[in-house]
């Protein structure tokens, strides 16, 4: 059986979430990871992902027209590659509206790519309001992600992933001070693990936690479609520490 | 055999986007499967055939010859559905030339259908024109188009005049055409295919194409709306409704008026 590319989106409706950082991430992880990736940047005014990633990251402006189809057109060009979207805050309804209008996860999926969107989580009742409504609309697979650096709350019950099997993404919570080295903008985390295998830092730590988390998730959505395919029975829900 | 149905598409102002509205009519019966035919008022060069080349001949409506071509085909069409795109300036004489051939008896009879897109332009004088194109279409139908494709504002309008200019009409009906994302527009322009077409990712011979599919997004969620006001004025019913016309329908016969 074929398995579809995923596209992650890295979205949330509140500014300072996360989002560049967390699809930094991502980016190394694949890259790491030795797979294709591409990477897109849709904060044109500050484009922080593309700074750090200049090679392997396309900054957007989708208030125009041809920002759209350059984003759009391109994501389901190549279904080989894995997309990463760093969906800022500016262009967060500007985006889904385009996306809900030119049926993009329909003919996304027709072309076996499957739009994965990472929700940053905060508990205000509006971004709860918001997750259930982009849920609502879209027929997308969403994931919340807590990043404990934002918010220490997490209620399973407000942010429930469209896939039970997908559960939760934690980032977990950095020390100010390895804060400041990872912001960096020369830092890069898979060249700092590679460079230094084994070590014990803080920060090989919490890489190689998230990275696991990654490739955690990635697993579970696996066994969850290799078990629907084959009707047996669903793949447990993760059981999240640290989770209200 | 069913009863022929004429659209007339026109304004007495130019750029207000009646070759537009036309198209997406054409879309729309093809779509629903309805054989339909469109004649070009635009002679010698017309738009619309050039969108619709194998519905579409250019006609020249204010000659007898032409007129002929239309009307007395009528009832010896295959197509159902005949639509008229008339040209900037020529809805009132084309509807007078209408009333003259006798075709608005026809329609009066119940032996035609007859629907008149009115396409609005945003000044006054619009509103005034309303006035006399609505009395050729008493026994038809008549829907007036605001059309944002444009972009028009139709700033020009005061509540309590508009208002007043509907008391008047009551049988008429209000479409509203909504904006285009002016790239689609032009794609589509460039490419000179049917908007079903242009969605469908085809060129006109139904060869693959390549158009952009943010594009053909937006152009198939805005065929989508326009599609949904004409279902909301139960266009298709209308044009079906036509139904079975009584026997001995007669050919409207076309008179010179010189």
């Amino acid at each position: 059986m074929m398995q579809p590319t995923p596209l992650y989106i890295i979205a949330s409706p509140r500014p300072r979430m996360g989002k560049t950082l967390i699809a930094l991430l991502l980016l190394e992880f694949f890259r790491q990871s030795g797979r294709p990736v591409v990477g897109y940047d849709l904060n044109p005014r500050e484009p922080a992902l593309t700074n750090r990633l200049p090679k392997l990251v396309w900054p957007i402006d989708i208030t125009e027209t041809r920002g759209q189809m350059e984003l759009f057109d391109g994501l389901i060009a190549d279904p080989t590659s894995t997309k990463v979207v760093d969906l800022g805050y500016g262009p967060f309804d500007e985006f889904f509206t385009v996306m809900r209008q030119i049926g993009f996860v329909p003919e996304a999926r027709r072309r076996l790519i499957e739009p994965i969107v990472l929700f940053v989580t905060h508990p205000t009742a509006a971004t709860v309001r918001s997750y259930a409504e982009l849920q609502r609309r879209f027929a997308a697979t969403f994931v919340p992600v807590h990043n404990e650096s934002v918010s220490l709350m997490f209620a399973r019950e407000d942010f429930p992933p469209t896939r039970a099997e997908s559960g939760v993404i934690r980032i977990p919570r950095l020390s100010p001070i390895v804060r400041g080295v990872i912001d960096r903008a020369s830092f890069s985390f898979s060249s700092y693990v590679t460079e230094q295998p084994g070590g014990s830092t803080e920060i090989h730590q919490w890489v190689a936690q998230i990275f696991t988390e990654f490739r955690e998730f990635e697993l579970r959505l696996l066994m969850g479609k290799l078990a629907g395919s084959l009707g047996g029975a669903p793949v447990p829900e993760r059981k999240d520490r640290r989770v209200r | 055999m069913t009863k022929p149905t004429v659209i007339v598409v026109g304004a007495d102002k130019g750029g207000v986007g009646k070759t537009t509205v036309a198209r997406t009519l054409l879309d729309y019966f093809t779509a629903h499967h309805v054989p339909t035919r469109a004649f070009d008022t635009e002679s010698p060069k017309g738009t619309l055939k050039r969108f619709h080349p194998d519905i579409s001949d250019i006609v020249d409506v204010t000659s007898v010859a032409d007129q002929m071509r239309i009307f007395d085909t009528l009832s010896t069409t295959d197509a159902s559905v005949t639509v008229i795109d008339v040209r900037a300036g020529l809805l009132s004489p084309t509807l007078r030339a209408l009333r003259d051939i006798g075709f608005l008896d026809a329609v009066k009879k119940g032996q035609l259908t007859f629907v008149v897109f009115h396409i609005l332009g945003s000044s006054i004088a619009s509103l005034n024109e309303i006035e006399e194109t609505s009395t050729f279409a008493a026994d038809g139908k008549y829907f007036l188009v605001k059309n944002f494709i444009n972009n028009t504002s139709f700033f020009e309008w005061d509540q309590a005049t508009h208002s007043s200019y509907f008391k008047k009409l009551k049988d008429a009906v209000e479409i509203t055409i909504p904006k285009l994302n002016e790239m689609a527009y032009e794609q589509v322009e460039v490419a000179s295919v049917p908007f079903l077409t242009f969605v469908a990712n085809k060129g006109l011979k139904g060869e693959s194409a390549n158009y952009s599919f943010v594009l053909r997004g937006y152009v198939r969620h805005w065929l989508g709306n326009v599609w949904g006001e004409y279902d909301r004025t139960k266009l298709n019913e209308i044009v079906a409704s036509g139904g079975v016309a009584p026997a001995n329908t007669p050919r409207v016969q076309v008179v010179s008026r010189s």
